[in-house]
Formats: C-alpha cells, structure tokens, sequence
C-alpha cells in the first residue's frame, strides 16, 4: 500500500473518533508545547546573561561600602567608607589589577535644548568606559587635564541623546546637570536594553568634577561611592578578590574576622549563579516534559489497543479480502503516528502562543529556537510510532478467522 | 481447480478437542456452481473457511489451482485471497466509514492498483450488480440488499476465478434473495467458480451441484 492510501485510511478512522483522538494527543500537545516553550524561556535566559555580562564588561569586580552594623548593606543611604587612598593601595599592592574606575552618582534633573530629563550621572575617569565595554559614537573621552582640573565635561549616553536632543548634533552642546552647566563632549554607542535597567540612560563627567559641583555633602573630601575593578585575567579573579580583602582590612584597620564595613560583588559570577539556577530550572522542565510525552506515548498506546480489540472484526474483513500482516501494521502504525503528529503541530502552536504570550504579557525576552521546534516534533513523532508499535503488532498478528468471527 | 484430500480440521476447546471436518475428500472443478448444505456444526463453514485460505487445515492436503497451500506463507494466501478467491458473507462486512465506492476499492489498495485504475475498475463493479447510483453512501444509508450488492462488487471487482459465498442472503428478505441469486448466477455463467454455504434447500438448488454435510463428513454429493 502506497503512503498515501495508508494516511487515507488513517485520517478516516481517526475522524470517526474525533473526540478520542484530539484526547489522546492531549499528552502529546502538552509534551511539545512545553519543551517548546521551556527551551525558548531558557535560550533567551542565557542570552540575556550573556549579554548582561558582555555589556557590564568581563573580569571586572565592584567594590562598594557597606555599613559594619550587622553586616547588612544599607544600600546609597550607607556610609561612605571608600575613598581615593583605598584605591590607590589596591592598584600599588596589587599587581593582578589591571586599572580601577572610582565612583560617585546621582539621579537628577538634567536639562538642555529646553528639554528635561531625569537621568543618572556617574563621575569616574576614562578607565570607566574600558570597564563597562563602551564605544564611543561621536566625540570623545575625557582629556587628563579635564580629569585633573575637574572641567565641566560630560559624555551622554544614547538614550539621553534621543531624549535631549533629538536629531541635533550634541557635541559641543550645553546641558545643566542639577542647574550647574556642563559641555557636551562625546556621546556612547547604544547597548540596548536589558531587563534590569537601561543602560544608556547615563550621563559621565569627570569624578572630581562630579565631587566638586554636583555630590560634594554627600562625599566629602577623598570619599567616593565605589570602584569597578578590572583585573588583568579571569583565572586571576579569585584570588584578586582575597587580595582586596586583604588590602582593604589593612587600609581600614579591620581584623581579620571583624564585619568589613566593604563589599567585594564579582558581577559575572552573579550571574552566572542566575544562569546556573536556570539551568537547573531548564532540566526540571526538560524532565516533566519528557515525562509528559512518554505518558503521552502510552495514552496513545492504550487508545490503540482498545482500537485495536474494537476493530478486531475489520482487521479480519480487510485480512480476507486480501491484506497482509504488514498492511494491517503500517495502517495501525500511521494511526497512531498520525495522532502524535497531529498532537505535535498542536503543540508547536500552543507552544509558539504561550511564547508569544509570556513575552507580551511579563515582557520577557523570549527566542523562539527552530531547532528547539523541530527537536520536540520529531521527538513527539518517534513516541507515536515507538507506543504504537505494539497495538499495530498485535492487529497484524492475528489470525485471519478468529479476527472476523469476533463479535 | 479445488483438490482436497482427508483433510481434518480440529479445534481445541480447552481441555477437549472438536473435529469439525473429519477426513475430507472434494474435487471442484473451475467453472462449477457449488451448494454445500448442513445444519449448523455440520462443518460446512469450517469447511469453506479452509477452500477461502482464511483458515489452515490440521492434516491432510489442499491444492487450490495444483498448488499445495498448505506450503504458502500467510504474505502468499493474503495474496492468494486478494487475487483469485472473492468473499461474499452472511452480514455483509463492510467498512462502516467508507462509502460503498471505497469499500469495494480496498482489495485494489491492498494489490497496488493507482488510484484512478482502482476507481474505474471498482465503478464497474458496482455497475455489474446495479448499484452505480449508490458509489457515495455509506453502508449504514443502503438496504441489505444494497449492501450485500455492494460486498458482490467488492468480492468481484478483482475478477477472482472463484467466489466463497457464506449464507449470502440469509439476512435477506425472499425478494432480495432472489436478486441475490441471479446475480450469483450471471457471474457463474461468466466462468467463476461459486461455492454457496447456505441450510435453505431452495436457494441451495441454485447450485448445480449440491454436497451434504453433517459432523465433518460429507453425507451426499450430488450433481
């Protein structure tokens, strides 16, 4: 019998029994959509962190104060504990670091072009881009002498660009940051957006510049908010992260096993934690999915040797007027085939919707993975004819007389 | 055309053993139009179920066409059944989800014929026993008469050289029956052998020869 016919034949009968065959695919269409779905979530997750640490820049560490009070960090509202001599310690005695940004912030009101704009202004120095992976679109960074002397310089990211400017050029621009006037000199290359923040909302300007006229109550003299710390190597990160302890206690005059009033953050690791913890995520998942088609497989088998014993009487009909065992297997075969396949481009659909949903309805980022679709259709494909083997089995082997004297 | 020699056909009931054929001997030749008569467990249809290669025999030999089947595989008699024998049965059998055209079209799907061969040959079919304005319905939307002309299409439609007819109008009414019966007749007359099992002596002597059979022996044969 050509494919064709069989497909036929099997289309018919599964339509007799509408009812039955959308039930039993229900397995099936569970099974596909969530592997579908899962792998989706999942692929983006690690596309995300990956960006995440591309764009936070690799092998860097934040340094930041943290009050010494029990330990918990109080956040922007903690003391300042860091200032320029800690710096200045950890890039001497430390030779695995390659170069350190300091850091004071704010979120203010910043104005230009009659536009208004709440936005965040950090003030570091040039080794700030080098660590946050930053290009520059237009202009450029800042000069050693604007460093030194504090000058009223900013450079503005993309999003501060749109929101200020428009289509006008900004370089050479005035903005007043906190009504103190600075001039714009570089603008940064878009990052995009991520799912915490957005990244370009960002204005920088000189660190002493930023102390002098914008922070300078809230970070007196040689204090300052924090450091990113890039090191040299990533096989060099670890034991970093022991040296500034260790330097750190030193220059704060902390015993070994006193509460440091510092926090050491190593961001890629975060992350990669978080991607871990997707990953195992990912397997659970995986494995209730998998368990959902094998249990799929078996309703299909189920419903196929009750279909089987129902049709006992037609399997003799077809075997007296000419059908071989192998005709009876193939037709039975496709029967269930059908029914996961079926089940399956169900599931795709499902799955593609659920997909669509999440990423409208949580904004979240979703991929949607070819590989990820045409994995769970084979697979749910292989489970209609592994389970229906042994239905198709038993129609094609039994005895041409017994079958059509069953009642 | 049909050599059976002492062939005995036993069935294990559990714990005790039933000979519904006891050590038969027929010879039918090509082109014969048979009535096997008995009343039921005589094994008469034990007896055709053997001849239509549904069922093998427990000793003894059948040669259908010179050929020894009991040496055939169960791919072979599928075949065999396919090919040269047609099934005409008592409660029609038909494919309850295939329309009538379809269900005479199946022993075509099952030796391969393309698809538009299987509809001219199954349409002629239906021509051949007057049913060509019914291609469409179902079995459930056609009489008893109209079924069992479709299962004649059907046993036909792959010009066998012989045809089984098991009790074919016993679920038929006298009027019917007799439909039945002229077409059984005009297909014999068109040189396939016919073998009828039916327990009505009337539609019996449509048979131009007629076997008697009781307890799983043939009693009488005459011609």
């Amino acid at each position: 019998m050509k494919l064709t016919d069989l497909l036929n034949l099997a289309q018919k009968s599964l339509r007799a029994n509408l009812l039955r065959s959308i039930l039993t695919s229900l397995g099936i269409i569970i099974g596909v959509s969530s592997v579908i779905t899962m792998l989706s979530i999942g692929s983006a997750a690690k596309e995300e962190v990956t960006n995440l640490i591309d764009k936070f820049g690799s092998n860097n560490l934040i340094l930041r104060s943290q009050t010494s009070r029990g330990g918990v960090s109080l956040g922007s509202n903690s003391s300042n504990t860091l200032d320029l001599d800690d710096m200045k310690a950890l890039l001497e005695e430390i030779p695995s670091i390659r170069a350190i940004a300091p850091q004071v912030s704010l979120s203010t009101q910043i104005l230009a072009n009659n536009n208004n704009w709440l936005s965040s202004v950090t003030g570091s120095n040039n080794d700030y881009f080098l660590m946050g992976n930053w290009s520059f679109e237009s202009g450029r960074s800042f000069e050693d002498e604007e460093i030194n002397s504090g000058s009223r310089v900013a450079v503005i990211g993309k999003t501060v660009q749109k929101k200020l400017f428009d289509t006008i050029d900004p370089i050479g621009e005035m903005i007043r940051i906190n009504k103190v006037p600075f001039t714009v000199v570089g603008t940064l290359e878009e990052k995009g957006g991520s799912a915490w923040s957005d990244l370009d909302d960002t204005i920088i300007v000189p660190l002493k510049a930023a102390k002098q006229r914008l922070v300078g109550n809230k970070f007196p003299g040689k204090k300052i908010r924090s450091m990113t710390i890039k090191v040299k190597s990533s096989d060099l990160v670890s034991q970093t992260e022991i040296d500034i302890d260790r330097v750190m206690r030193k220059q704060h005059k902390l015993s070994a096993n006193a509460n440091p009033d510092f926090v050491v953050r190593n961001f890629a690791q975060f992350l990669n934690a978080r991607q871990e913890s997707a990953n195992v995520m990912s397997i659970l998942l995986a494995t209730v999915a998998a368990i959902s088609l094998i249990v799929g497989g078996i309703g299909i088998m189920n419903i196929m040797l009750v279909t089987v014993t129902e049709r006992t009487k037609e399997i003799g009909i077809c075997m007296s007027i000419g059908a071989k065992k192998s005709d009876i297997l193939y037709q039975f075969l496709i029967e269930s085939l059908l029914i996961s396949f079926i089940g399956g481009i169900l599931g795709v659909i499902i799955g593609l919707s659920l997909i669509f949903g999440i990423s409208e309805y949580f904004n979240w980022k979703t991929n949607i993975d070819l590989g990820s679709i045409i994995l769970s259709f084979s697979f749910s494909s292989f489970i209609g004819i592994v389970f229906g083997f042994y239905p198709a089995k038993k129609a094609s082997n039994l005895n041409p007389i017994d079958a059509l004297r069953y009642e | 055309m049909i050599d059976i020699t002492n062939v005995s056909k036993e069935y294990n009931l559990g714990n005790n053993s039933f000979l519904a054929l006891d050590k038969i001997n027929l010879h039918i030749d090509a082109g014969e139009f048979v009535s096997i008569m008995g009343s039921s467990g005589s094994g008469k249809s034990t007896l055709m179920n053997i001849i239509g290669c549904l069922d093998i025999p427990t000793s003894g030999d059948y040669a259908f066409n010179e050929s020894s089947v009991s040496k055939l595989s169960s791919n072979e008699l599928a075949s065999l059944r396919n090919k040269k024998i047609g099934f005409i049965f008592q409660s029609f059998n038909l494919l309850p989800r295939l329309n009538a055209l379809e269900n005479v079209m199946l022993p075509l799907l099952y030796s391969g014929k393309a698809a538009d061969e299987r509809k001219s040959l199954a349409l002629a079919a239906l021509d051949n026993v007057l049913l060509n304005d019914r291609v469409s319905h179902r079995p459930n939307q056609l009489s008893g008469g109209q079924q069992q002309r479709v299962s004649i299409a059907r046993a036909i439609v792959g010009t066998p050289k012989l045809i089984l007819a098991d009790e074919p109008t016993g679920a038929l009414d006298s009027k019917t029956s007799l439909e039945i019966m002229e077409i059984m007749q005009s297909l014999n007359k068109k040189g396939i052998t016919i073998i009828l099992v039916t327990h009505e002596t009337d539609i019996a002597q449509y048979g131009r020869r007629i076997i008697h059979m009781k307890d799983g022996h043939i009693i009488k044969d005459e011609k």
